[in-house]
């Protein structure tokens, strides 16, 4: 036998053997073979894991689910929550993808392309979806069609810490809270060290939208970016003049996460801070000193709601819709909902379950949240949103340091964002 | 067992005869390395070229623009010309900085005899460690309140913000980049300076030169390929520069350190508009193919060859 013909035997054999590890390997990531006869992707959700705090969230409904149905499960992959909604685009377009995936009210006109409409399996599985709270179906709703499943329903509110205000001597506000009785408040409160607000350098996680938000100024009208119109730039400005002339706050870098502002507040260092009610146990329970909330603060003094819910949708994707949409409700009963309120404390999509929610806070907390669910509009955003909020985390340390307007600024990125 | 193929002889050297069966053979060889290059590298290059030329959002339909991915990007599009300054000024600033610097620390530690190998272990652990993680260390110690600006505050110094001033910000990229880069070049560069024979060296000096015309004179002509290579691979590798602005600055303040790369990587997976990304990257590859073909051109010019 020659040498050649050794070594092309030699590699038709390694040819063979990595086709069939190939083989073997696909087989082994089918799609199809789960012992309940859906397959592995209906059962399988793309979602948000910062931390062992988001997967804890997540496993609270799947822990819930099981109590009704013990053979429920839900396998979870996914990154950060700052990385996750560019990464979703590309793990949905790739095979074997998840068909479960999380959105939410504000990013559901991003990702109409990514889901399917859910109206027909609401109605064929006869559905309520009149129990959900109503400004995030109406936030899920794209071109006429249901995109989501809502199991949260989240107004932005203000933190702030009871013992730093008694120490400046400042009155706790509370469901009625005007934006000069805020900025005197604030001034008090900066001193010794102590900034007044802690700020994030983006869009949505305030203190500039949610603050026009509650004088109900939107960033989109009609379905088109509205960005420029005088109420939100002026409103803008307010929160950049706290830190960029009045010196409430500390400017924030580009590159800081929500986390950075958080920590300010929770060690101390800021006073107040505009954030979700998805933070409530963390900031309550980990910050120096006991912690209050109240409304975003408004010219009157009455608040509008920014609700920042998040919801379970299918993948356009998905194989077996169907198989996805049954788990999906059993992830969205009243029951699990108000399960993973009281456990986690995310404010239920469902007003019943609202309760569970409340358990044992200071009823002065939940006055607060419940008045703001009752005023509550949806964050609806366009496709371009994440370019907004990219774009304004990208450029607001130049806000906040006086360098460019609101007007300048908001423009820039509108153009930009078309 | 067959006979082995015929040896031819040229040069007084035995050569294998070429054989369709070693052709054959060396095809075989070859496939693999052919088969990856031609799949992970002419493929996604011929593919970027036909999406820059469609409105492509990811999911959706793509629409057939021609070229006007490009006529935005040259005419419409300011973001462009910015984020292709900075890159430049980067490039520039980086490539200096890297090379005066490497080149200053490789004569010291050549200088150093036996200490010399362990320095150059200490320089090179930058280049070694994950980018990311520098990254990090390095933002951690450039905010507001890092360890840098607490060891100015001991000086009675109050320190600046080096990542949110749009004048520091770019400064800041361009110093991380040089402490994470400058060990690679000190190793080309120390692997230039042993090439160079002592007798060169000591011939100069009994010609009676000083130390300094022993460097221009000796040293740097001797040394010009190598600092031609790390030019080429350092301006090549500034042009792509992403981490740092990506994890230090996000591209702020404002566009004041966002780059290309990170300004391509947005458009492409952050604002969907591969069409557009894919027409920023050619755009990048021939400004990098342009400028390299033009260092190549001037070679035989600055470059001194031994032989």
């Amino acid at each position: 036998m020659s040498n050649n013909r050794v070594t092309g035997k030699l590699l038709t054999a390694a040819a063979v053997a990595a086709l069939a590890a190939g083989a073997l390997t696909a087989c082994g990531s089918s799609s199809t073979g789960s012992s309940s006869g859906e397959s592995k992707e209906a059962s399988s959700m793309y979602t948000w894991i910062t931390n062992e705090n988001d997967r804890a969230q997540w496993q609270a409904f799947v822990d819930a689910a099981k109590k009704k149905d013990p053979a429920f499960n839900l396998t979870l992959e996914g990154p950060s929550f700052n990385d996750y909604w560019t990464k979703v685009k590309t793990r949905l377009s790739s095979s074997g993808a998840p068909c479960i995936i999380t959105t939410q009210a504000a990013r559901a006109q991003e990702l109409k392309d990514l889901t399917v409409p859910l109206d027909d399996m609401v109605k064929s599985n006869n559905m309520d979806v009149s129990m959900y709270n109503k400004a995030m179906i109406d936030g899920l709703t794209v071109d006429g069609s249901l995109r989501g499943i809502p199991y949260d329903a989240e107004p932005v509110v203000l933190y702030y810490n009871k013992d730093l205000l008694a120490a400046a001597g400042v009155q706790e506000p509370t469901t009625n809270y005007t934006t000069s009785k805020f900025a005197a408040d604030l001034k008090a409160l900066t001193k010794d060290g102590v900034m007044g607000l802690a700020v994030p350098p983006g869009f949505g996680s305030g203190p500039g939208l949610p603050m026009a938000f509650a004088n109900g100024n939107e960033p989109v009208k009609d379905g088109k970016l509205d960005l420029t119109n005088q109420g939100l730039v002026k409103d803008q400005q307010f929160a950049f003049d706290l830190v960029a002339k009045e010196k409430l706050g500390n400017a924030p870098q580009a590159s800081d996460g929500t986390d950075v502002p958080e920590q300010q507040f929770m060690s101390g260092k800021a006073a107040m801070i505009i954030d979700g009610p998805w933070m409530y146990d963390t900031l309550t329970t980990k910050t120096q000193g006991k912690v209050g909330i109240a409304v975003i603060p408004s010219t009157s003094g009455e608040s509008v709601g920014m609700i920042q819910g998040s919801a379970f949708a299918i993948g356009a994707s998905c194989k077996d819709k169907e198989a996805a949409f049954k788990n999906i409700m059993k992830i969205t009963t009243p029951e699990v909902i108000g399960a993973v309120g009281a456990a986690r404390g995310t404010v239920p999509s469902v007003e019943s379950a609202v309760k569970d929610w409340a358990g044992t806070k200071p009823a002065a907390d939940v006055a607060v949240v419940q008045a703001l669910l009752k005023s509550g509009r949806p964050l609806v955003t366009t496709p371009s949103w994440n370019q907004v909020e990219t774009n304004f985390t990208q450029y607001s340390g130049e806000g906040f340091r006086g360098t460019k307007t609101a007007q300048e600024l908001l423009s820039t990125i509108m153009n930009s964002a078309k | 067992m067959t006979a082995l193929p015929t040896l031819a002889v040229k040069d007084g050297v035995k050569r294998p005869a070429a054989s369709s069966g070693h052709g054959r053979l060396a095809v075989a060889y070859l496939a693999p390395g052919m088969l990856g290059f031609l799949i992970f590298i002419v493929l996604p290059l011929v593919a970027s070229l036909v999406i820059s030329m469609f409105d492509w959002p990811l999911f959706g339909t793509p629409k057939f623009v021609g070229l006007d991915n490009y006529i935005r990007m040259l005419t419409g599009d300011p973001v462009f010309w910015t984020v292709l300054g900075n890159t430049l000024f980067f490039a520039v600033c980086y490539t200096v900085f890297n090379l005066v610097a490497a080149l200053g620390v490789a004569v010291w530690l050549h200088s150093l005899g036996s200490w010399g190998p362990f320095f150059r272990v200490l320089f090179f652990i930058p280049v070694v460690t994950p980018m990311v993680a520098n990254a990090l260390v390095w933002r951690l110690m450039l905010t507001d309140d890092g360890v840098i600006n607490s060891f100015l505050a001991t000086l009675g110094i109050h320190g600046p913000s080096w990542l949110s001033d749009s004048g520091l910000a770019m400064g800041s990229l361009i110093a991380m980049s040089v402490w994470q880069g400058i060990g690679y070049n000190i190793i080309v560069l120390g692997a230039g300076l042993n090439a160079i024979s002592p007798n060169l060296l000591e011939a100069a000096r009994i010609d009676g030169a000083g130390a300094w015309q022993r460097f221009f004179r000796v040293v740097l002509p001797m040394l010009s390929p190598s600092l031609f290579f790390c030019t080429v691979m350092t301006i090549i590798g500034s042009f792509k520069v992403f981490t740092q602005p990506y994890l230090l600055t996000l591209g702020g303040p404002g566009d004041s350190t966002n780059t290309i790369v990170l300004y391509l990587y947005r458009n492409g997976f952050s604002f969907d508009k591969l069409g557009y990304a894919s027409a920023l990257a050619w755009a990048l590859f021939v400004i990098v193919m342009l400028i390299t073909a033009l260092q190549f051109s001037q070679q035989k010019r600055l470059v001194n060859y031994d032989n």
